[in-house]
């Protein structure tokens, strides 16, 4: 699965449009957000049928800890919750959500 | 999504919340009771003493969760208006981190709507919060939001 999370998205200027690129945001909340050291990413693949599920192994293969919280853990897609298996699509805000503490 | 009556307020703050005003602003003349839920920091969490809080939230879809919830209340119920504020980043003790108030002709669906919004905010509103102690900080335990299941395979368009 040809998954690149671009690093630098956040620091460069726009970097030339690649074709067949997905480019989605990804943000991360409390203590996921501690874990992977940033609130939020840029992730960018190839236009292929690539799952909300896959975009959270992208991240835990570098973050490995972030694998420990999977199950506690649930997503969210342009500010919905959305189930894993939910496909992306190019512009989508995808949000990993720990357990809920307000009030 | 059900529209919301214009005087309703759903609002993430960062200031202390004016419960007076909110709940005057609930008030109508054809109302006979307000219920009103003031959510505040404790002084300890498991035999620990909190020093104090910071609440963080995922404040677009915080926002929209918390308008959700008011939509199903006028949908469920028999009430009038809705005010839900929730208060981010640093609280101390004993100050308030959420308030709802709830208005209605009678006081059986203000205290029922009023029940039904806070335990649902606690369950389904992105808002977490980190306790301090003299000796650390963790993240509250908290409630995993009701997501969906997989999600079925899309019929082939006909």
């Amino acid at each position: 699965m040809p998954l690149v999370p671009s690093r630098n998205a956040r620091y460069n200027s726009p970097m030339p449009p690649v074709s067949q690129t997905i480019r989605v945001k990804v943000l991360f909340f409390g203590r996921l957000k501690e874990l992977t050291g940033h609130p939020e990413d840029f992730a960018e693949f190839a236009d292929v049928a690539t799952t909300i599920e896959q975009l959270f192994a992208l991240y835990s293969a570098r973050h490995p800890e972030l694998s420990k919280y999977r199950s506690s853990v649930v997503a969210s897609r342009n500010q919905e919750f959305a189930a894993w298996d939910t496909p992306l699509r190019a512009g989508d805000e995808v949000a990993f959500l720990p357990p809920v503490s307000g009030g | 999504m059900a529209t919301l009556p214009n005087d309703d307020i759903y609002q993430l703050v960062r200031e202390p919340i004016d419960m007076t005003a909110l709940a005057r602003n609930v008030r109508a003349p054809e109302d006979g009771a307000v219920v009103t839920f003031d959510g505040f920091v404790r002084n300890q969490s498991h035999n620990r003493a909190t020093l104090y809080l910071d609440y963080e939230a995922y404040e677009s879809m915080a926002l929209a969760k918390m308008r959700e919830i008011g939509a199903q209340l006028h949908e469920k119920y028999r009430i009038h208006r809705v005010a839900m504020v929730h208060r981010l980043g640093r609280l101390q003790i004993g100050e308030t981190s959420v308030f709802i108030a709830v208005s209605a002709p009678h006081r059986a669906a203000a205290f029922d709507a009023c029940r039904f919004a806070i335990d649902t905010l606690k369950r389904t509103v992105p808002i977490w919060k980190k306790e301090y102690f003299a000796d650390g900080a963790v993240w509250a335990d908290g409630e995993l939001p009701p997501a969906p299941g997989a999600t079925p395979r899309a019929k082939p368009a006909s």
